[in-house]
């Protein structure tokens, strides 16, 4: 689609199209409040956007003119919806609309009417559109791989269209390139619990606590494989606290005296769920514990909460607390 | 000048490509202040009120987003005298949109409020009024603004709002904001929630169902995520619980209480939530991004709502909101960038939940002045 009149900023009124069409200025009342400094081109735009608008004209110059609003008020739902009514009316090709989305992406990567608009054209193209929409949402990430925004709607393309296949692999591909990418994740949490190929969460689990742990040991203080450990028990308690693999690395990483917040936070839940422990964890916490004066509290579960205050010092307040209500877990 | 619908969150960081400087181009100022310029924020605040510079034109659609955050911060700056209280109630109210009709209302549109004059025309010869697009948000934004000013909200139209919103409840639970179409997600519950609760009247909605979308939302991780499988996140998490406690489902200080049973898992979120806090003393949205001035609010008033708030490092917290304040005045998202309406709303009622002096009170679950505890209410 080559840029038009409208797109090169051109004022309307001097465009020989538009001569018929008299603009429509907002009404904001006598007396508004926040009014706001438009610039000439926006104002323009607007009132002549009204204008259509009101006459309900599908048309292509209302086409155009739903893109040069857009270009200067991308949040416009109602601009955006217009915009659909037109392409309805005019059986636009979609798969040009969806290089016109293309287009504006990049700038518009954080768009919630852009995407809605996305999902819009995806539904009506059907599957025949999966592979090049998983395709689109993986060049975003590329370029964000946080983007809330399109892993919604790469969670919507998997269950409304398919193509989980790949998607437990691409996951890996994302983590490889940065293990503390929480989006990635979850999106594998997301794959391991629905993807019709897999069989479900506790077929998956052993694997999934395997790359998990893995994950721990190269950088504990990972925030993500630890709640994705807990979280694939979600319900089965019991099953966690008497995973030793869990359990050990816990030991593992307090052992090496460095990074172990997170073990410490995971042996106090495993104790509080129930975990029995045996003379290694406790030697593994007491030889963290450096005061001379003051000795450690007998109990494993008092002793880390007392660690904790003191070593996550932002959260003190929380660990006493946390002390003070044991045994009930996180 | 960046900023975004109120409930866009920490999605990303929007750039003005109209030629604005970039932040990263302004050179450093000078060394925090060590308190808060509440003068520099009214001041700041005032200006908006008067006039919105044109960077806020891409907001256009949301102008009644705007006009909240700017009435409602200068409340929260103890400076409402500021405002021309009728004259704003007035401006308000000319955003509803009216059926002609009782029977209109089953027609499947939603007779809220509109959020600009983008789309909203004078009714025809006959009393049509087409074009409605009134939009939840906009209603919850106008509604509060109408408290804000101290309007009595029984003797608008309530039951057109409440009867038309049920069309845009989804058979999940979730809301759309618009009977056009438009996404789902749990901002739209909180919107319909805060509507009800705010009109005392949950006949605009079905709760039952919308907590049932809510739970869905709760990931692997205690947090919640804007829509179910999605990933946790610190607005979602907010929308999640100030629903279910407008809502009625959960009491006020749980964490108080002794009961070992929620209808959510409240030791994950509180863990969750007290993780937020980073390293810097700000708040992040989600595990391992940046802290940003809002999630101050977003995290904090949960905690807060839970009866947790007491639990986190205020004083860090204070520093770090003090590194995002603007010698503009208002509050940047990180620190050093340029202020924007968004975050520095969301700086007042994060400095409101410090108990800031010279603040006024916060209702956490409503995002705005706690008119109960000014005896207002």
């Amino acid at each position: 689609m080559e840029s038009s009149e409208e797109d090169r900023g051109e004022p309307l009124s001097r465009m020989a199209e538009w001569r018929d069409v008299t603009p429509l200025p907002q009404d904001d009342g006598p007396n508004p409040v926040v009014p706001i400094a438009y610039k000439e081109e926006f104002r323009e735009t607007m009132d002549y956007f009204r204008a259509i608008y009101k006459a309900d004209e599908r048309s292509p110059r209302a086409l155009r003119l739903t893109q040069r609003a857009i270009h200067l008020n991308h949040g416009n739902y109602t601009v955006w919806h217009f915009r659909r009514l037109v392409l309805e009316a005019l059986n636009t090709d979609l798969d040009e609309e969806l290089d016109f989305i293309q287009r504006i992406a990049s700038s518009n990567s954080k768009n919630y009417q852009l995407w809605h608009h996305r999902r819009w054209v995806i539904e009506r193209l059907g599957s025949n559109a999966r592979a090049k929409e998983l395709h689109l949402i993986k060049n975003i990430l590329s370029l964000d791989a946080k983007n809330y925004h399109a892993w919604s709607h790469r969670q919507w393309v998997l269950q409304a269209l398919g193509g989980w296949e790949d998607e437990l692999d691409y996951c890996q591909q994302l983590l490889e390139q940065d293990i503390f990418n929480n989006s990635a994740w979850n999106q594998k949490y997301f794959v391991v619990t629905r993807s019709p190929f897999l069989g479900g969460l506790t077929a998956m689990r052993a694997s999934e606590v395997r790359y998990s742990v893995e994950a721990v040991v190269a950088n504990p203080n990972n925030e993500c494989p630890w709640r994705y450990l807990r979280g694939l028990y979600k319900d089965d308690i019991e099953s966690l606290v008497n995973n030793r693999e869990i359990s050990s690395v816990c030991s593992k990483v307090i052992n090496t005296k460095n990074n172990y917040i997170f073990a410490l936070k995971m042996l106090l839940d495993l104790l509080c769920y129930g975990f029995q422990p045996c003379q290694e964890f406790r030697d593994a916490v007491v030889a963290l514990w450096t005061s001379d004066t003051h000795p450690l509290d007998p109990d494993l579960a008092t002793a880390i909460c007392d660690i904790l205050e003191h070593v996550d010092s932002l959260r003190a307040s929380y660990w006493i607390w946390r002390k003070n209500k044991l045994p009930v877990a996180a | 000048m960046a900023t975004r619908d109120p409930l866009d969150f920490d999605v990303g960081v929007e750039v003005d490509e109209e030629g604005t400087p970039s932040p990263s181009s302004i050179s450093p100022p000078s060394s925090p202040l060590s308190y808060l310029d509440r003068d520099r924020h009214v001041a700041f605040f005032e200006m908006l009120y008067d006039l919105m510079p044109y960077h806020y034109q891409s907001q256009e659609i949301n102008r009644l987003t705007l006009a909240f955050f700017t009435i409602s911060g200068l409340h929260l700056l103890q400076a409402l005298d500021r405002v021309d209280k009728d004259r704003v109630a007035n401006w308000v109210l000319s955003f509803q949109a009216l059926p002609r009709s009782r029977a209109e209302l089953k027609n499947g549109q939603f007779y809220g409020f509109h959020g600009s004059r983008t789309s909203q025309f004078h009714p025809d010869e006959n009393g049509v009024s087409v074009h409605n697009a009134g939009h939840l948000a906009s209603t919850y934004c106008a509604l509060a603004i109408l408290k804000t000013v101290g309007f009595n909200l029984l003797t608008i139209d309530k039951e057109s709002i409440l009867i038309s919103m049920r069309n845009l409840q989804q058979p999940d639970g979730s809301f759309m904001p618009v009977h056009v179409g438009a996404e789902t997600d749990l901002r739209f519950v909180y919107c319909a929630a805060a509507i009800c609760f705010m009109l005392e009247d949950w006949s605009g909605m079905d709760r039952e169902k919308a907590k049932d979308y809510i739970l869905n939302c709760q990931s692997y991780d205690g947090g919640f995520g804007l829509m179910p499988g999605l990933e946790s996140h610190g607005g979602g998490t907010y929308c999640a619980v100030a629903s279910l406690r407008l809502m009625g489902y959960i009491e006020d200080d749980l964490l108080s209480k002794n009961a070992t049973s929620f209808i959510v898992n409240v030791p994950l979120l509180l863990d969750w939530c007290m993780q937020r806090q980073a390293i810097d003393g700000g708040f992040q949205g989600r595990a391992n991004k940046y802290s940003d001035t809002c999630y101050a609010f977003w995290v904090g008033a949960v905690l807060k709502i839970l009866g947790g708030y007491k639990l986190i490092d205020k004083i860090a917290l204070r520093r770090f909101l003090l590194s995002c304040q603007s010698e503009f005045g208002g509050f940047s998202k990180y620190p050093r960038e340029l202020p924007d309406l968004y975050h520095s709303y969301y700086g007042f009622t994060a400095f409101s939940l410090l108990e800031e002096p010279g603040l006024n009170p916060l209702c956490a679950e409503l995002g705005m002045i706690d008119l109960a505890a000014l005896g207002i209410l």
